[in-house]
């Protein structure tokens, strides 16, 4: 068992990696939408507030990288870690990310 | 502790749950490469050092909102049975993922161990996960595992007795200190209202019993408290007024602090935890790649050659199933005609057996195994080909590539899977659909199921197109299959403009890694559906067979001129004449019949037809008897053609309909039993009419289209009133 004091410690351990890259608000032009997201690029996500996403991992900090994204078609297709997710494009259309 | 102890399987979808489950107690579920084999829970025996402990395998959930119905049955089964412990599988090479649900199983205080599937995988990837580190932060032993190969099985069980004996106590997570101390609130106000839902009784007499009580109320009402600031809908909606105003204080106070939603806050202090502990026990050499499955669907999903494939496999799968079937068919049906009609017919004879126990027992029941022997290659070459398709994977990129056709009848993209499972059978594509998040997506995607022909169908297609339209059999039957969706998808068009107007669910699905499917596993998946259909079609068959055969034998005077005639013609001549304008003549009532005997189940339709069909003077048995008789009755191919677009359409049979009514309701049950066999008529007075033009069909032709008119008048009427 862990005393009070090392949970403490792994607790802001996890908070120290938590979505510091993605914290606080975005300026102007930074961030965009993530069906707007080009193929192949790699963004981080800033701002998702689907829940059903975010239990599949897209939460904020995350590194994500648009697999396929073509206007034309009703989903965009992202990768998160090893997952690969087909998405909504409405659901892609409300989570933000920032590039580079 | 129980004397059986139970062991929930809990976990992500695809990660080895039931295979561990089939492992562990030998038995042989459905194991797949796809989201969404397991949509209710199912248990089985293990016995291990003499002590049996009964293995429940849940569906695969990503967490305990209970956003889904699967996840609802997971969810319910761990809150109100309460197992001894509960195995949560992992995969370890996309861990940070898998763990959010043992966090919350971990909230929930449930007794758990973690199990760590796909470490090969892991391994290959670069990834090294240090599970005594990850054991010693979680609170409960973690164990790596290799689901597909040879798993340390009695490893694992020494370590389950153990930890049912003496339950491991998992970590808390803990909150930011703003949300901690709203959370401390609620958690009060729960306490003191005494809502605390889950807490059970102690299961043992001990003297510990009150305290462990009180303990597990104590957790489980910390949960409570974080899934009411998440916003769970069943537990806000079982909260009295009073408190649930002072709850929803404090949850806005949690939101104006973070400035996130508040079921954001607590996700993303969940994750918070996670990487913490990811960072800490887990090493990857190389940062994530793109991998072989990548390659393969910049192929397989491009828009260019996307939808060639797609529509190339599925045609690959029928051409497979008739031309692969067809020597096997003859050779099963002689064989098994040889044996139960010619030779067990004969030694009855010479046991004297009365002739009509010799034609119940040799002509009927012998003739029906042999026609159900005959319906086994082309559904085992069909279920052969699913198989490979959903072990490698590319069933998920199939409903990829489908959710544009699907945007345009209302559905996800998802949907389709239970579709596909309906070329299986429409029961399990009906429990399929439970897959769907939204209720309005479950119905309206029940309702179009029917519309995929089922294997029970196959052989019906097969005997009938084999017989009328030899040289181009494989085209016509994929006809068949291709004008079901093109119905369905006509149904799906016009019902989200009248009674299904509100938009459809959102699409999340995960993209399996393909994986080469193993020759074991494609033949345990074809034999467990193999089983399942030879023994209900066998039932089913054989009792519609003998049910037939009694009808013909009693005879009532009712006939011409007060002749006897049997039953069975009195009723399929009483309703043949609502058949006619499809081309189904009256003295061809034997087809009427074997429409009524397809409603008990769709096999039975060709087993009606051979029983029926038989000439009285032919030889018994013999094949070209029976397809004489029906070319003559049938009388053209495009009455024959009409009769194949009827069974394509008409009601599903009696065990959908069953599980239409036990998912959806008698009102939806009912629905497509009306608009599916009025469709059937419809659409095949209309093949028959327009194929065999008359002087009558111009006036056939208007009154379909009347019919047509009047349907969606209803149901735009309907709609507009109660539109879901």
């Amino acid at each position: 068992m862990l005393s009070n004091r090392n949970r403490m410690r792994l607790r802001n351990f996890g908070r120290h990696f938590n979505g510091r890259r993605g914290m606080g608000l975005c300026k102007q032009g930074q961030c965009l939408n993530l069906d707007k997201l080009p193929e192949g690029a790699d963004a981080y996500i800033t701002c998702n507030r689907n829940i059903k996403t975010i239990e599949r991992g897209l939460y904020m900090g995350m590194k994500i990288s648009m697999f396929r994204n073509d206007e034309n078609e009703p989903n965009v297709i992202v990768a998160v870690g090893d997952a690969r997710y087909v998405l909504d494009r409405r659901i892609a259309m409300d989570i933000k990310v920032r590039t580079g | 502790m129980r004397d059986r102890p139970i062991i929930a399987l809990a976990g992500n979808p695809n990660v080895g749950k039931t295979s561990l489950f089939n492992a562990l107690t030998g038995l042989r579920q459905t194991v797949g490469n796809w989201p969404g084999v397991t949509v209710e829970h199912k248990s089985g025996l293990c016995t291990f050092n003499h002590k049996n402990y009964e293995i429940i395998d849940l569906p695969g959930i990503y967490s305990l909102s209970g956003g889904s119905l699967d996840e609802l049955v997971a969810r319910n089964y761990i809150l109100n049975d309460k197992p001894d412990l509960i195995i949560n599988i992992a995969d370890a090479s996309n861990l940070e993922r898998n763990l959010y649900l043992t966090v919350q199983l971990m909230e929930l205080g449930a007794p758990m161990l973690l199990c760590l599937s796909m470490t090969d995988i892991a391994q290959r990837n670069g990834i090294n996960v240090d599970t005594e580190h990850l054991s010693a932060h979680l609170g409960f032993p973690v164990i790596p595992l290799v689901m597909n190969k040879h798993m340390d099985l009695d490893m694992l069980m020494d370590i389950v007795a153990i930890s049912v004996v003496n339950p491991p106590v998992p970590a808390t997570i803990h909150y930011d200190e703003v949300v901690e101390s709203h959370l401390d609130k609620i958690w009060q106000i729960i306490l003191k209202a005494g809502l605390t839902q889950y807490a059970s009784a102690p299961t043992d007499n001990s003297a510990d019993g009150n305290a462990d009580l009180a303990y597990n109320a104590l957790i489980q009402s910390r949960w409570q408290a974080i899934k009411l600031i998440e916003g769970d809908p069943v537990l806000s909606l079982a909260m009295p007024t009073e408190p649930k105003e002072q709850i929803n204080k404090e949850i806005q106070a949690i939101a104006k602090h973070r400035g996130q939603e508040p079921a954001a806050v607590i996700a993303d202090d969940r994750y918070g935890f996670i990487r913490g502990l990811a960072k800490d026990t887990v090493k990857r050499k190389n940062p994530h790649n793109w991998t072989f499955s990548d390659a393969v669907d910049k192929l397989v999903l491009s828009g260019v050659v996307g939808l060639p494939i797609f529509f190339g496999v599925m045609y690959l799968v029928f051409l497979i199933a008739v031309k692969a079937s067809a020597p096997f068919i003859s050779i099963i049906s002689s064989s098994l005609s040889w044996l139960f009609v010619e030779q067990f017919g004969l030694v009855l004879s010479a046991l004297s057996a009365p002739a009509w126990l010799n034609f119940i027992l040799s002509e009927a029941l012998g003739g029906g195994i042999a026609t159900i022997g005959s319906f086994i290659p082309p559904i085992f070459f069909i279920y052969i080909s699913l198989s490979i398709l959903e072990d490698s994977g590319y069933m998920a990129r199939a409903a990829f590539i489908a959710d544009k056709f699907m945007r345009k009848i209302g559905l996800p993209g998802k949907a389709f899977i239970p579709l596909i499972v309906g070329f299986g059978c429409t029961v399990p594509a009906i429990m399929a659909t439970r897959t769907l998040e939204s209720p309005r997506d479950r119905v309206f995607a029940s309702i179009l199921t029917p519309f995929i022909s089922c294997g029970a169908k196959l052989p019906v297609y097969t005997f009938l197109v084999m017989l009328f339209f030899p040289r181009r059999a494989d085209l016509v039957i994929f006809g068949l299959y291709m004008f079901g969706i093109v119905m369905a998808m006509l149904t799906g068009f016009m019902l989200k403009k009248t009674i299904f107007k509100s938009e459809q669910g959102h699409f999340v699905m995960e993209l399996p890694p393909y994986h080469v499917p193993t020759f074991n596993g494609i033949m345990l998946h074809t034999w467990h559906r193999l089983k399942d259909f030879i023994l209900r079609a066998g039932k089913t068959i054989l009792l519609v067979i003998v049910v037939i055969n009694v009808f013909q034998i009693v005879q009532l005077p009712l006939g011409e001129n007060g002749k006897s005639t049997p039953v069975l013609e009195l009723g399929g001549k009483l309703l043949t004449p609502l058949l006619s304008p499809m081309g189904i003549k009256q003295d061809n009532w034997p087809a009427t019949v074997a429409l009524i005997s397809g409603l008990f189940a769709k096999e039975a339709i060709v087993g009606t037809m051979q029983s029926l069909y038989e000439s009285p003077n032919g030889e018994a048995g013999q094949e070209s008897n029976v397809h004489k008789n029906l070319k003559t009755s049938f009388g053209s191919q495009a009455s024959a053609l009409a009769f194949l677009v009827f069974v394509l359409l008409y009601s599903p049979c009696a065990a959908a309909l069953t599980m239409l009514f036990k998912e959806h309701g008698s009102k939806w049950m009912l629905f497509a039993f009306g608009y599916l066999t009025a469709l059937a008529w419809m659409l095949a007075t209309l093949t028959y009419q327009i194929l065999a033009f008359n002087a009558s069909s111009p006036s056939w032709i208007a009154i379909i289209l009347g019919f047509f008119i009047l349907i969606y008048y209803n149901l735009h009427n309907i709609g507009s009133k109660h539109a879901i």
